[in-house]
C-alpha cells in the first residue's frame, strides 16, 4: 500500500463519511524525536502493524508489537510511542468518531449496518475486555487496505461497501478479543472470567448472545456447555449471581430494595420481588426483617 | 409413593439426587458454584450462591422429577465436603465468605503446631492431619490475622451448618463433620479443649453436635411453600462426602477399601477401632460412634490428567475435553505397562498423604530418546495411580485389603479401573451409574426411617455389578518402577524445597 493519510474536514475523500475522523497508512523510514507523541481522543483507534517492531504506551500499558499485530485503542485512552516516537516499518489506521447517545454504545450512527443488539453486544465487550494490544491478526490490515481502496477509487456503492467493512473490520476484531485468552480447552477457566464479567457488571441487562461472545463462542455451543457444566442455562446462572448478590445486600440495612434490584440488574423492585421469592419463599422485605441486624 | 432425597455440598458443584425407597434414581440435578481466589493460597465460596445453587437446583429436581409424578418426600439427607470454615455473627449472617477445604492460608500455624508436642496430642485426640486444611488451623488464622473477623464472630459454622440453618433455623453438625475439623476428640465424641484452646474459641461458638442421622421436622414455611413440600418432611444432617463414599459402595467390615479419584482423591478403610499411625500419616473421621473412617487423601488425582490433556491433547472441538481424553488414552493402550521405564511424578499441587510435603513437584523420570508423545500419557496417568497406590500400601500396614471398590470420575474411566486392579493386584468392584456419595447419603436416609436396621445392615445391601480382576504379568512390571516411584518421592525433597522456593 502507498503512504497516504485521509483527515475529516481536510481530505475530499471523507466528505461522505462524516464518522471517520482520520484514514492513513505510513512507511516510516526514520526515526524522528517526538514523532508519535502519546495523546488521547474521543475517537476508537485502531492501529495495525505491516512491518518492523513497535513499542507503543496503550492506556498507560507497554506493548511490543510485531507485523500482523492490532492496537485498539478506546476513546479517552492515551496512546503513543513508548519514547514519543515511531520506529521503524509500515503502519496503517483508523480513526472512528463515536456516538455518545447509546448507552455504552460506540457504533452507532446511520452509516452502520450493525442490529443494535448487536452493536450493544460489540460495544459491551470491547468496554469490557479492554485488551489494547491484540496479537496476529492479519485480517485487520486486509480490511483497512480495502477500505482505503474502496474510499480513494470511488468505485460504484463505494460508500455502503466502506461503511460495511468498518463493521466487519469490528466484527472481526471483537471476535478475536474474545478468543486470544483461551485456546478453546479450558471451559473452566473461561466460564470463570465471563463469571466475574457479570459480577462487576451484574447492574446491566445480558443477553444470552452477550455472554457468549464474552466467553468467546457462539450461542449454540455456549448454551450448551454452560447447561453441561453449570446445571443452568446461562441466564438462570446469571439469576443465581443476581440473587446471592441481591441476599448480601438486604443484610445491610442502608440500601433500599429499589436500589438493590437495580444494583443487581433487575428490570424493576416488582421483579425483583417476584423473582426473589419464587426462588426463596420470601419478598425481599420479609427476607430483610427476618435476617436484619439488631443492633 | 415416597421418595429420599440427597443434597451433597460438593467441591464445585452440589449434586441432588431422588432415590425412591428400592434406592433407585428416580431423577438428578446439578448446580455450579464459583470458587474465589482472591490470594494464592486462598480458596472461597459465597455461602449465600451455594444456599441459591442448592435451592434452584432442588427446585428444578422437585418440579421436573418429583411433584409430577407425585412423589412424597420423605426426607432430605445432606452430605458435604469437610474442612470448611464460615464465621457468622450474632445475627448468623457471614462474615465474609466460607474458607473451603482446599484453602491453605494456614500454613504456618499447621508448621508451628505439627513440631510441638501439644500437635502431636491434638492429632491423636482429634484423627485430623495437622495441615492448612484443618479447620482448626484456620480459625487459628483468623484469629491471628483477621482479628476484626474473629472479634466479630458468634460462631464457626461447616458449610453445611449454614445451609441446614437457612431451611431450619438450627445450628447442627453431624459427627463426620465435625471429626473432620481437628477440633473434635474421636474418642469421647466432645469437643478438644487443647484443639479449642489452640484455636481460641469456646463450645458455645460452634454448632451443636449431633449424630449423621438427626432427623428435623422444622423446615421453614416459606421453604415449604416455595418448593411444595410437606410440613413434616424430615431434614437430615448427614454426614461428609468422604464417609457417605464408602458407606455409599458398602465398604463396612474386614478386608475393603475403597478409593475415590475425582480431582483430587483418597483411599479407604471403615471400621471400629481408630487407625493409630506414629507417623501422623492418615486421617481418622467419624461416621457413628462406633464407626470409623480412616485413609489418605492426595491432591493430584483426576484434576493432573485434566491438566495434561488441556496441554498437550488434541482438541477437535472448542472444549471438548472429554474427547481430548479419550483419545489420549486410546494413545496410551498402545504402550506396555510401565511406560518402557518413564516414571511420573504426579506432585503438582504438592501432596498430602502418604508423604505430606506441601512443596513436591512433578516430574518425568527416566526419559531416553525411543520415548514418545504416547509413553508420556501413560506414564502420566501411571503416576497418578502410583501415588494412590503409595497411600494404600501405608494402609495396608494397619489393615489387610482384599477387595477394592472404587469411585469417582477418573478411577471410573475403564482404562483406568484396570490399571488400579493391576497396581494393587486385587479385584476391584464399581458401579458405573450414579455418585457413591448420593448413595452413601440414601442410606444414612433409609436407616433412619427403619428400612435398615442399622447402617452395617444397610452397607450389606450394596451390589456393585461391575468388576475388574488383576493381571500379574502387568502387576510384576509395575511394581519394579513402583520401587523407584517411591525412593524418588521422599529422595527428591531437599530439591523439591529449593525449586519451591524459586518459583
Amino acid at each position: 500500500m502507498h503512504q497516504f493519510v485521509f483527515q475529516q474536514g481536510i481530505s475530499e475523500e471523507l466528505q461522505l463519511f462524516p464518522h471517520i475522523t482520520e484514514l492513513g497508512a505510513k512507511k516510516n523510514q526514520a526515526i524522528h524525536l517526538n514523532s508519535f507523541p502519546q495523546s488521547s481522543s474521543e475517537c476508537i483507534r485502531v492501529y495495525f502493524v505491516m512491518e518492523g517492531k513497535f513499542e507503543w504506551r496503550v492506556n498507560d500499558g507497554s506493548y511490543i508489537l510485531y507485523p500482523g499485530d492490532v492496537s485498539l485503542v478506546m476513546p479517552n485512552k492515551k496512546f503513543g510511542g513508548e519514547k514519543g516516537m515511531l520506529e521503524i516499518g509500515s503502519i496503517s489506521w483508523i480513526h472512528i468518531k463515536i456516538s455518545k447517545q447509546g448507552n455504552n454504545e460506540l457504533l452507532t450512527g446511520k452509516w452502520s449496518t450493525l442490529s443494535e443488539t448487536e452493536s450493544q453486544a460489540i460495544s459491551k465487550v470491547l468496554l469490557i475486555n479492554n485488551i489494547p494490544v491484540l496479537s496476529k491478526l492479519p485480517e485487520a490490515g486486509r480490511i483497512l487496505r480495502y477500505i482505503h481502496d474502496e474510499i480513494y477509487n470511488q468505485e460504484i456503492g463505494y460508500t455502503t461497501r466502506a461503511n460495511q467493512l468498518i463493521d466487519e473490520l469490528f466484527i472481526t476484531i471483537t471476535r478475536h478479543l474474545t478468543k486470544q485468552n483461551n485456546r478453546a480447552r479450558d471451559f473452566p477457566k473461561v466460564f470463570m472470567q465471563l463469571e466475574q464479567a457479570l459480577r462487576q457488571n451484574l447492574s446491566q441487562q445480558w443477553t444470552v448472545e452477550e455472554m457468549a461472545a464474552i466467553a468467546g463462542m457462539g450461542t449454540t455451543l455456549f448454551n450448551e456447555k454452560v447447561k453441561n457444566y453449570s446445571g443452568f442455562t446461562p441466564l438462570n446462572y446469571l439469576i443465581n449471581i443476581r440473587i446471592s448478590e441481591a441476599i448480601k445486600l438486604l443484610k445491610k440495612k442502608d440500601v433500599s430494595i429499589t436500589d438493590i434490584a437495580l444494583d443487581t440488574g433487575f428490570y424493576s423492585s416488582q421483579h425483583f420481588s417476584t423473582t426473589f421469592k419464587k426462588l426463596t419463599g420470601y419478598t425481599p422485605s420479609q427476607f430483610r426483617k427476618n435476617n436484619l441486624s439488631q443492633e | 409413593m415416597k421418595c429420599i432425597i440427597t443434597i451433597e455440598l460438593g467441591t464445585n458443584a452440589v449434586r441432588v439426587f431422588a432415590f425412591d425407597l428400592n434406592g433407585n434414581v428416580i431423577g438428578s440435578q446439578r448446580g455450579y458454584y464459583p470458587t474465589f481466589h482472591t490470594e494464592p493460597d486462598y480458596s472461597e465460596q459465597d455461602p449465600d450462591q451455594m444456599f441459591i445453587t442448592m435451592l434452584y437446583a432442588l427446585k428444578n429436581l422437585l418440579n421436573e422429577h418429583i411433584h409430577p409424578k407425585k412423589y412424597k418426600v420423605a426426607s432430605i439427607c445432606f452430605s458435604a465436603s469437610m474442612h470448611s470454615v464460615l464465621a457468622v455473627d450474632k445475627n448468623g449472617n457471614p462474615l465474609g465468605n466460607a474458607i473451603t477445604w482446599s484453602d491453605n492460608r494456614a500454613k504456618k500455624e499447621a508448621d508451628k503446631l505439627k513440631t510441638s508436642a501439644l500437635g502431636k496430642a491434638i492429632y491423636t485426640a482429634t484423627g485430623t492431619p495437622l495441615h492448612p486444611m484443618s479447620p482448626l488451623m484456620k480459625i487459628a488464622w483468623i484469629k491471628n490475622n483477621d482479628k476484626e473477623r474473629f472479634r466479630q464472630t458468634n460462631k464457626f459454622l461447616s458449610i453445611k451448618s449454614y445451609i441446614i440453618k437457612q431451611l431450619t433455623d438450627e445450628y447442627l453438625i453431624d459427627y463426620s463433620i465435625a471429626s473432620a475439623t481437628g477440633l473434635l476428640n474421636i474418642h469421647k465424641i466432645k469437643w478438644d479443649a487443647d484443639a479449642l484452646k489452640f484455636a481460641g474459641i469456646t463450645p458455645i461458638m460452634l454448632p451443636d453436635l449431633v449424630p449423621v442421622f438427626t432427623p428435623l421436622s422444622k423446615l421453614k414455611k416459606a421453604y415449604q411453600s416455595s418448593l411444595g413440600l410437606p410440613a413434616d418432611t424430615k431434614i437430615i444432617v448427614g454426614s461428609s462426602d468422604g464417609c457417605m463414599a464408602i458407606l455409599g459402595d458398602g465398604v463396612k467390615g474386614e478386608g475393603k477399601a475403597t478409593i475415590t479419584i475425582e480431582d483430587s482423591g483418597a483411599v479407604r478403610v471403615m471400621g471400629d477401632k481408630v487407625l493409630k499411625d506414629e507417623k501422623q500419616r492418615f486421617f481418622n473421621y467419624l461416621l457413628t460412634e462406633d464407626c470409623y473412617v480412616s485413609g489418605g487423601p492426595t491432591n493430584n488425582g483426576g484434576v493432573i490428567f485434566e491438566w495434561f490433556s488441556k496441554q498437550f491433547g488434541d482438541f477437535k472441538n472448542p472444549f471438548d475435553i472429554e474427547y481430548s481424553m479419550q483419545e489420549l488414552i486410546a494413545e496410551a493402550s498402545k504402550v506396555p505397562a510401565g511406560s518402557e521405564g518413564l516414571l511420573f511424578l504426579p506432585y503438582l499441587l504438592g501432596e498430602r498423604a502418604p508423604i505430606w510435603n506441601a512443596n513436591a513437584k512433578g516430574a518425568y523420570f527416566g526419559l531416553n530418546i525411543k520415548h514418545e508423545r504416547k509413553h508420556f500419557i501413560r506414564a502420566t496417568i501411571e503416576g497418578i495411580l502410583y501415588e494412590i497406590y503409595s497411600i494404600g500400601k501405608t494402609l495396608e500396614e494397619h489393615r489387610s485389603i482384599k477387595r477394592l471398590s472404587i469411585n469417582g470420575s477418573f478411577a471410573n474411566i475403564p482404562f483406568c479401573t484396570q490399571m488400579i486392579a493391576d497396581i494393587f493386584n486385587k479385584p476391584v468392584q464399581l458401579r458405573q451409574n450414579f455418585h457413591s456419595v448420593s448413595y452413601g447419603a440414601f442410606l444414612v436416609a433409609a436407616t433412619e426411617m427403619g428400612i435398615y436396621k442399622n447402617l452395617d445392615e444397610a452397607a450389606k445391601t450394596v451390589v456393585l455389578p461391575d468388576e475388574y480382576l488383576p493381571e500379574k504379568l502387568n502387576h510384576h512390571a509395575y511394581m519394579k518402577y513402583f520401587k523407584i516411584f517411591e525412593r524418588l518421592s521422599t529422595k527428591l525433597a531437599p530439591e523439591f524445597e529449593e525449586i519451591a522456593n524459586l518459583q
